[in-house]
């Protein structure tokens, strides 16, 4: 009976070790050609909005909490681009931080809430009081939150599908 | 062979089998339960080192990593580094990343290292190996019904089901009842 649960221990161990992920493949296989130039998505990323590339780069942060995004490296200097993913769908390790990478998935914008900036200011109150302070100040609906007229700018990111990262 | 006779041969085995099993995923799952105030993963610590600045914008990246190599002694190879702006540069280490400002004088050390054993129970938890591992995890799930069924049965008498055993099992299945009508 011991030896019967032992071979099958091992043979469950040593199956599992074959298929196992190695680790360094994050969600589905990277199927695009083509590789994209980081620097030009950035340069006319509205061109890219809904298009599904691969790019290339170095991860340079990782989400600390809960590996939902990593940032990648452009081959530009001081660019970057961040690729979000479904939360628990991949989880980036932050081993990866500094390794090569491959990404695909798809270019999306969004336009980043007011409203964090405003609870941003509410929380802190050096910020709050800044704000105050602020000539355009105005008082939003709740009166809570004093926030400045800002232009807010479309923010292009990735939503990434799969990565193969060189850990 | 009788009823629950059959019941305690294989809540025993079942149990013996799980045993471990159930320790990892009670683990991880205690660790992966408090996302919010921790990295159930790994301890990252990070402090601020102070060097000479350099204001000279013209330096180039492998300028810029020669001085800050320099100035910390950093015996550690850089196997990567990006700059995050003129001033600004990140190297990368096996296990650590520097981000220094030449400009201020400052670099930010970050040290990441695993939290062992935590670290792998929430691998095998969180279904990191995928294929294979899938089947056990379904299996062990499957075993734990089987445990928590044949658990209910092993006992006759006062202590059995039908005599204190039903009033924990009330309690058992009235608190995420509870929890479903408050806050679903």
């Amino acid at each position: 009976m011991f030896k019967s649960l032992l071979a099958l221990f091992m043979i469950l161990f040593v199956v599992s070790n074959l298929f196992a992920s190695d680790g360094k493949t994050f969600g589905k296989d990277i199927t695009e050609k083509e590789t994209t130039k980081i620097s030009t998505i950035l340069e006319t990323p509205e061109k890219y909005d809904g298009k599904v590339v691969k790019v290339e780069g170095t991860v340079v942060n990782v989400c600390e909490s809960r590996g939902c995004w990593i940032e990648i490296s452009s081959d530009k200097e001081y660019q970057t681009i961040k690729v979000k993913v479904d939360d628990g769908v991949i989880v980036f390790p932050m081993e990866a931080k500094g390794k090569p990478a491959v990404v695909q998935g798809e270019v999306y914008s969004f336009v980043p809430s007011i409203q964090s900036d405003c609870m941003d200011a509410c929380g802190d109150k050096d910020k709050h009081a800044e704000a105050e302070k602020t000539e355009k100040a105005e008082k939003v609906e709740d009166g809570c939150c004093p926030s400045k007229k800002v232009e807010v700018k479309k923010v292009y990111q990735i939503k990434g599908h799969g990565a193969v990262i060189s850990i | 062979m009788k009823f629950r006779k059959i019941v305690r041969v294989v809540h025993r085995d079942l149990g013996y089998l799980s045993a471990v099993l159930l320790i990892i995923y009670s683990v991880s799952g205690i660790a992966v339960n408090h996302l919010a105030d921790w990295n159930p993963n790994y301890i990252i610590e990070k402090t601020e080192i102070n060097f000479t600045p350099n204001a000279d914008t013209n330096l180039t990246q492998d300028q810029m990593q020669a001085y800050i190599v320099d100035k910390l002694s950093i015996t550690d190879s850089v196997e990567n580094r990006f700059r995050e702006s003129v001033s600004k540069i990140d190297l990368f280490f096996e296990g650590k990343t520097i981000s220094a400002d030449l400009r201020s004088g400052i670099a930010q050390v970050e040290i990441v290292n695993d939290r062992t054993v935590i670290k792998e129970t929430n691998f095998l938890h969180l279904n990191k190996p995928k294929k294979l591992w899938t089947y056990v995890a379904d299996g062990f799930a499957v075993a734990l019904c089987f445990l928590a069924i044949t658990g209910m049965f092993i006992l006759k008498g006062k202590n059995g089901l039908a005599g204190r055993g039903k009033y924990f099992l009330i309690i058992g299945a009235v608190i995420p009842i509870l929890f479903l009508i408050f806050y679903l």
